[in-house]
């Protein structure tokens, strides 16, 4: 049924990385990417896996759940693979046979960056995606784009805009659903006949579909000109986002995770990108 | 005469996830032939849920739908033809309008089923007929008609299909006393002219005493009571246990026996109270 869309990957909680304050998410987003590709050696990579596991062990979100979200990319990671294992270009080759000549070094590197791949899948996830509700995280982005408005980008009306069509969603898949199953009721029959039946027989469910959204759009303005809504200026909020312990906390961890995978790069032995 | 017969119905949504919520569980009943069944049961009882089954757009987790005793889903292919004899009719089904005229929107359900051109043409209008819209309607966008035209256009697309079971959810909800009446009376002449079974699902008591013949409770996914619409209006301690209660005269007359007065315990519609009223004003005087 299409009731079981999932909108975005939010996966509700209570964690450390669920009550964090969106902005301070986007930001420790941002500075893990940096610190994941900083990391040049093989013990760097090492501390990076162990803080990812750590990151995904806070967010309490299940293996299986984040595994799962990786599935599609699959390809993409057996392909970065497969070039950096033919491409990479060492002093001994391990394997030649004809023009395929495949280095020590190749296979590293081929390593490493599937660990890459992953551990960036699985640490921006349970950061941010898995752990912010798509509200949020609208939220989130206006507030910290909020300097954009002295500059005249409407970033309130984007954000609000965003907010608004998150928000109905769900309501207008509901209501395909229930159009649908009325149709259906009346003989309509979706799942068989050629291509161009198939689509006529969308009809009856695009046109009231349409209307209905119109007419939410409609109850929806005239809804929030009542409470007054003129846009952003003068505009407060119900829930202010503060700076609560929690976020210091994360942002003093990951700046740490940058300054040490810093610091392993420089110090420690061992095959390096 | 069709009848549904439901055997051991369970159903679950979302199984095998953590969302797994039992919808109904081990519902077992007949809607007989012939009468107008009233299906009244608290929000989230299962009626919903209950009438989607009966025309196969849902399947049941377990158990069996018959229909006149053959298993509706004995041939999964033909499903369709089971909607085309047991009519369903959703909750604010003028939502579903979508052509250019009300004759070509209440048309959509007999060209469905493959009937000839003369034919959907007398259905059709057998349907304006029952539902009591004005003929001179039948070319304007369905769009431009009032909520209650609307709603009767809806429920005559329904009832064009002729089918042997009429199924209507909520059919007068949020409309005003005469809408009630003029949609009610049609449904009450086409069960009558077809002798076709016909269920309602509906939270008014009112409405249900005045137009129901027989009535199923439905309680957290079960079915609670059945029985004649007087019988189990008789019951209004078990009523108001599972969140519903008697039409609102007859809560009244409760209060007046409960005070003394002799006053008989079957009066469920405004009409018979003021006649049992009168009886005893006249006796008194007398």
């Amino acid at each position: 049924m299409l009731k079981d869309i999932t909108i975005g990957q939010y996966f509700p909680g209570s964690s450390p990385l669920h009550r964090a304050d969106p902005r301070v998410k986007i930001i420790l987003t941002v500075m893990y990417i940096v610190g994941i590709f900083m990391a040049k050696n093989v013990w760097s990579f090492v501390f990076a896996v162990v803080f990812t596991a750590a990151l995904v062990i806070i967010s309490r979100i299940p293996a299986k759940t984040i595994l799962r979200g990786m599935k599609p990319l699959i390809y993409v990671i057996a392909f970065t693979a497969i070039i950096n294992i033919f491409w990479t270009k060492g002093e001994k080759p391990l394997v030649e046979w004809k023009f395929i000549h495949i280095y020590a070094e190749g296979l590293q590197f081929a390593a490493l960056m599937i660990v890459r791949i992953i551990a960036l899948l699985a640490g921006t996830g349970v950061v941010l995606t898995y752990t912010t509700s798509p509200i949020a995280l609208t939220d989130g982005l206006e507030r910290l784009l909020g300097p954009l408005k002295k500059i005249k980008i409407p970033v309130h009306e984007f954000s609000m805009m965003m907010t608004i069509a998150l928000r109905f969603i769900p309501t207008l898949i509901e209501e395909t659903d229930k159009i649908m199953s009325a149709q259906k009721a009346r003989g309509a029959s979706f799942d068989s006949g050629s291509l161009p039946q198939r689509a006529k027989a969308l009809i009856p469910v695009m046109i009231p579909l349409f209307v209905s959204a119109f007419r939410r759009a409609d109850d929806l303005a005239v809804a929030m000109e009542c409470r007054c809504y003129r846009g952003d200026v003068g505009r407060t909020r119900m829930t202010e986002l503060h700076m609560k312990p929690l976020d210091w906390i994360l942002l003093a961890a990951f700046a740490a995770f940058i300054a040490v995978t810093v610091v392993i790069n420089i110090f420690a032995p061992g095959f390096s990108i | 005469m069709s009848s549904i017969e439901l055997q051991n119905i369970n159903y679950i949504y979302s199984a095998g996830t953590p969302f797994e919520k039992a919808a109904l569980t081990d519902v077992s009943v007949t809607f007989g032939g012939g009468v107008i069944t009233g299906l009244i049961g608290h929000t989230g009882s299962g009626k919903s849920t209950l009438v989607q089954l009966m025309n196969g757009l849902m399947k049941p987790t377990s158990g069996t739908v018959l229909l006149d005793g053959k298993d509706i889903w004995a041939e999964p292919k033909k499903i369709r033809d089971v909607r085309f004899r047991v009519g369903l009719c959703f909750q604010y089904p003028e939502y579903q309008l979508f052509e250019e005229s009300v004759m070509l929107d209440i048309a959509y359900g007999p060209k469905n089923m493959g009937l000839s051109d003369a034919e959907v043409k007398r259905r059709v209008a057998d349907a304006v007929r029952f539902v009591g819209l004005d003929p001179s309607l039948m070319q304007k966008s369905p769009f431009d008609l009032s909520g209650g035209q609307k709603r009767r256009v809806a429920i005559a697309g329904i009832i064009a299909m002729e089918p042997e079971v009429l199924i209507l959810d909520e059919p007068a909800a949020g409309l005003d006393p005469v809408g009630r009446e003029e949609i009610f009376g049609g449904v009450r002449a086409f069960q009558r002219e077809r002798n076709s079974t016909v269920i309602i699902v509906s939270h008014s008591m009112e409405d249900m005493a005045r137009y129901s013949d027989e009535l199923v409770v439905m309680d957290h996914g079960r079915v609670h009571m059945t029985g004649r619409t007087s019988e189990i209006f008789r019951r209004s301690g078990e009523l108001t246990k599972v969140g519903l209660d008697v039409p609102q005269i007859t809560r009244l007359m409760n209060i007046l026996r409960n005070a003394g007065a002799e006053i008989p315990d079957d009066i469920f519609t405004v009409d018979r109270a003021a006649e049992e009223l009168t009886k005893l004003l006249a006796e008194r005087k007398g």
